[in-house]
C-alpha cells in the first residue's frame, strides 16, 4: 500500500488557506501604500488651501511633500506590521491590546517621526532652525494625536478585514466540506454500485442462490441495511462514532460471508467514545482498503483489527490488517486504491485543519496499520431515536 | 393452527411470504389481498389470527386498515406483522401493538423469528391500542423494546436478552446471537425491567435470571455469574448477597 497522492493533498489544502489572501486587492502592498499616500495628499490639499486663504505664503511643494511622506511612511509601516503580525492583530484580546498594542502604537509613532524628521529639516517652518532631537520631540508631540489616530484606524481596519477574511475562509471551507461529503456519499453508494463491491456481491448472491438460499437472503438483507444507513445520514457531516461503527459492523459481516472464514477480525471501541463525533464514512474506506489491498491477497489466516481509543483529548482510530505489506503493491494506486484514502485524508484536513493526523505504517512485513486521530468532540444531545419500551 | 392473511399490493411480495410460510406447518393462509379495502373485507369474512400487512398500499394505508378493524365492535382483531420497505413507521407500528415489523427485504430467518413471537406471545390485547395507554400500564414492566440496530428495526422481547452491560452513555443488550447498543442508562433500564426476571449484579451489568447457570467465586476472590452458554459476567461484592437470596428462593 503506497502512500497515496501526497503531493496532491498538500497542494489542495494549502490552496484553501491562502486563496482569500491572494485575491484581496486591498491589502496588496502597492495598492495599500498608494491609498495611504493619496489620503495624505488630500489632507495636504486641505491644509494648503487653508494656508493660502489665511494669507500665508508657503510653496505647495513642502506641504504636499511632507504630508505625502508622512502617510507614505505610515502606509509602509502599517502594511509591514500587518504582514508580520497578522494572526496576532486578528486574535489579540483586550488585555493584549492594552499591554502590547498600545505601547507598540506609541513606539511606531516615534519611529515614523524619526524617519520623517530626517527628510524635513525646515519643519516647523515658523521656528528658528532646531537640532534634530529637538525637532524630533517637537514634531512627535505635535503629531501624536494624529499619528495615534492613523495607527488605530489602520489597526481597526486590519482587524475588521481579518474578521471578514476569516468569514470568507469559513464559508469557503464549508462549501468544500459539503462537496467532499457529497462525494463521499456518492463513493459510498458507488461502493455498492461499482465492480469492486456490487458486482462481486451480486455474484456471490447469484452463486449462493443455487447452493444456499438462506445465505443469499442474508446478503441481500445486509446490503439493504448498508444502503438504509447510508441514505439515512443524508448530508450530516459529523456523526456519533456509534453510528459509524454500526455501518462498519454490517460491512464486516458482509465481508465475512465473502471471505468465508479467511479473516479473523476484532472490533474494539472505548465505551466512552460511542458519542464521539466522527466525520461520516471516514472509517469505511480505510476498512475497505484493508480488504482490497491486504486481506484479499491471503488465502487464509487474515487478521483485521479496528480499534478506536482515547489518547488524551484525541480520538485515535487504527485499522490494522495482515497481508503482504506495503512493498507488495506499489502499482495498486493505479487500481484506484489511493482515491479512498486520499479522500479520508482530505476530509480530515477540512474538518480539523492541522489538528489531525493520518498515517500508513508497516508494523512488520506482514501487517499494515492505517491510523487517524483528531480532537475529541462529543455529540451534544442524543440523536432522535426510535427506542421505546412497551408492555 | 394459526390462520393468516397476507396483504400486499405486490404479487411477488405475496408470493415470497406464501412460499416461506409453506414451511411453517402450523400456519394456514386463508386469503390474500392487494388493497386496504380488500384486506378489511377479507379479515371481516375470514377472521384470521394473524395478518401480514404492507403499509403502503393503494388507497388507504396499513394503519388505516388497523384503525378500521379495531374500530369495529364485532370480532377479534388479528395480530399484525407489518412488512414494509420503509423504516419510519416502526414506532407507530409498535404503538398499535404490532407483533413485529419486517423491513423488506427480510430473510427467512427474520420471518421465522416474527412467527415464533406470534406463537409465544399470547394475544393479551384484544384490540390494538396505545402500548402505554392505560394508567395501569404505567406500572407494568417492559416486555419488549423497539430500537434500530444496524439499519434494522427490532421489536425485541426482553426475555431474549441474556445480559446487559453499561458502556458510557449506552447499554449493550446481548441476546443469544447478537449484541445491540442502545443510548440508555442502566438505572432507567433497570427500572423498566421486571426485578423478578432481571438482576443487577454489578455497577455495569444486569443479567437475565432465566439464563443464569451458577454463581462462582473465582480463585482471586471475585465473584462471577455464569450463564448457561458459559459466558461469564462479573459480579460486584455488594450485589452478591441479593443474588444468593434469589437463587435459593427459586
Amino acid at each position: 500500500m503506497p502512500s497515496p497522492g501526497n503531493v496532491g493533498v498538500e497542494s489542495s489544502t494549502s490552496a484553501i488557506a491562502h486563496e482569500p489572501l491572494r485575491r484581496s486587492v486591498m491589502t496588496h502592498p502597492v495598492v495599500f501604500v498608494a491609498a495611504f499616500t493619496l489620503l495624505g495628499e488630500l489632507f495636504a490639499l486641505q491644509e494648503w488651501l487653508n494656508i493660502h486663504r489665511s494669507g500665508y505664503r508657503i510653496g505647495p511643494a513642502i506641504v504636499f511633500a511632507s504630508w505625502g511622506a508622512q502617510y507614505f511612511l505610515w502606509g509602509v509601516m502599517a502594511w509591514v506590521l500587518w504582514r508580520l503580525f497578522r494572526p496576532f492583530i486578528q486574535k489579540a484580546n483586550a488585555f493584549q491590546i492594552l499591554t502590547i498594542v498600545l505601547p507598540v502604537s506609541l513606539a511606531t509613532c516615534f519611529i515614523e517621526e524619526m524617519i520623517w524628521v530626517v527628510f524635513f529639516p525646515r519643519i516647523p517652518i515658523d521656528h528658528a532652525r532646531m537640532p534634530y532631537w529637538e525637532r524630533m520631540i517637537f514634531n512627535y508631540k505635535a503629531d501624536l494625536v494624529e499619528s495615534m489616530a492613523i495607527f488605530w484606524s489602520a489597526f481597526i481596519f486590519f482587524r475588521g478585514f481579518g474578521y471578514y477574511q476569516q468569514l470568507r475562509e469559513k464559508e469557503n471551507v464549508a462549501a468544500r466540506l459539503e462537496a467532499q461529503l457529497a462525494n463521499a456519499q456518492i463513493a459510498a453508494l458507488r461502493m455498492q454500485l461499482n465492480p469492486h463491491f456490487l458486482f462481486n456481491t451480486m455474484n456471490s448472491i447469484s452463486s449462493l442462490m443455487r447452493t444456499d438460499v438462506e445465505a443469499a437472503d442474508h446478503m441481500l438483507e445486509q446490503m439493504s441495511s448498508l444502503l438504509r444507513m447510508t441514505l439515512e445520514r443524508r448530508d450530516v457531516q459529523l456523526i456519533p462514532l456509534h453510528d459509524e461503527i454500526e455501518f462498519i459492523e454490517t460491512y464486516l459481516a458482509m465481508q465475512d460471508r465473502r471471505y468465508a472464514g479467511r479473516v479473523n477480525r476484532r472490533l474494539s471501541v472505548d465505551p466512552e467514545l460511542h458519542d464521539a463525533l466522527i466525520p461520516a464514512m471516514i472509517l469505511q474506506p480505510i476498512v475497505e482498503n484493508a480488504y482490497a489491498h491486504g486481506l484479499s491477497k491471503l488465502d487464509r489466516g487474515g487478521e483485521l483489527t479496528v480499534e478506536v481509543s482515547l489518547k488524551g483529548d484525541r480520538v485515535l482510530a487504527c485499522v490494522t490488517n495482515s497481508g503482504l505489506g506495503l512493498a507488495a503493491g506499489p502499482d495498486d494506486a493505479a487500481a484506484g486504491h489511493g482515491v479512498g484514502l486520499t479522500n479520508v485524508r482530505n476530509r480530515l484536513r477540512l474538518h480539523y485543519g492541522e489538528d489531525c493526523s493520518f498515517s500508513i505504517d508497516e508494523l512488520d512485513p506482514a501487517h499494515v496499520q492505517v491510523s487517524i486521530s483528531f480532537p475529541l468532540q462529543l455529540a451534544e444531545s442524543a440523536l432522535e431515536t426510535v427506542t421505546r419500551f412497551g408492555v | 393452527m394459526i390462520r393468516a392473511v397476507i396483504a400486499d399490493d405486490e404479487v411477488l411480495a405475496r408470493q415470497k411470504l406464501r412460499q416461506l410460510l409453506r414451511e411453517e406447518s402450523d400456519i394456514e393462509i386463508v386469503g390474500e389481498s392487494a388493497t386496504a379495502l380488500e384486506t378489511i373485507e377479507l379479515v371481516r369474512a375470514a377472521n384470521p389470527e394473524l395478518l401480514f400487512l404492507d403499509i403502503q398500499m393503494p388507497g388507504m394505508d396499513g394503519f388505516d386498515v388497523v384503525g378500521t378493524l379495531s374500530g369495529q365492535p364485532a370480532g377479534p382483531v388479528p395480530r399484525i406483522i407489518f412488512t414494509t420497505a420503509y423504516d419510519q413507521y416502526a414506532v407507530r407500528a409498535f404503538e398499535v401493538n404490532a407483533v413485529d415489523y419486517l423491513l423488506k427485504p427480510f430473510t427467512h430467518e427474520r420471518l421465522r423469528t416474527a412467527i415464533q413471537r406470534v406463537r409465544e406471545q399470547p394475544a393479551v390485547q384484544q384490540s390494538p391500542g396505545p402500548a402505554n395507554g392505560g394508567a395501569s400500564a404505567v406500572n407494568l414492566y417492559t416486555n419488549r423494546i423497539i430500537f434500530k440496530s444496524r439499519g434494522r428495526i427490532l421489536f425485541l422481547p426482553v426475555s431474549d436478552i441474556r445480559w446487559i452491560g453499561a458502556e458510557g452513555n449506552y447499554v449493550r443488550l446481548c441476546t443469544a446471537s447478537e449484541t445491540h447498543l442502545l443510548r440508555e442508562t442502566m438505572a432507567h433500564l433497570q427500572d423498566r425491567l421486571d426485578p423478578r426476571g432481571f438482576l443487577r449484579v454489578h455497577r455495569s451489568f444486569i443479567v437475565n435470571l432465566k439464563y443464569v447457570k451458577e454463581v462462582r467465586r473465582e480463585a482471586n476472590g471475585d465473584s462471577v455469574v455464569i450463564l448457561d452458554n458459559g459466558q461469564k459476567v462479573a459480579m460486584g461484592r455488594s450485589y452478591r448477597a441479593s443474588l444468593g437470596d434469589r437463587l435459593h428462593r427459586s
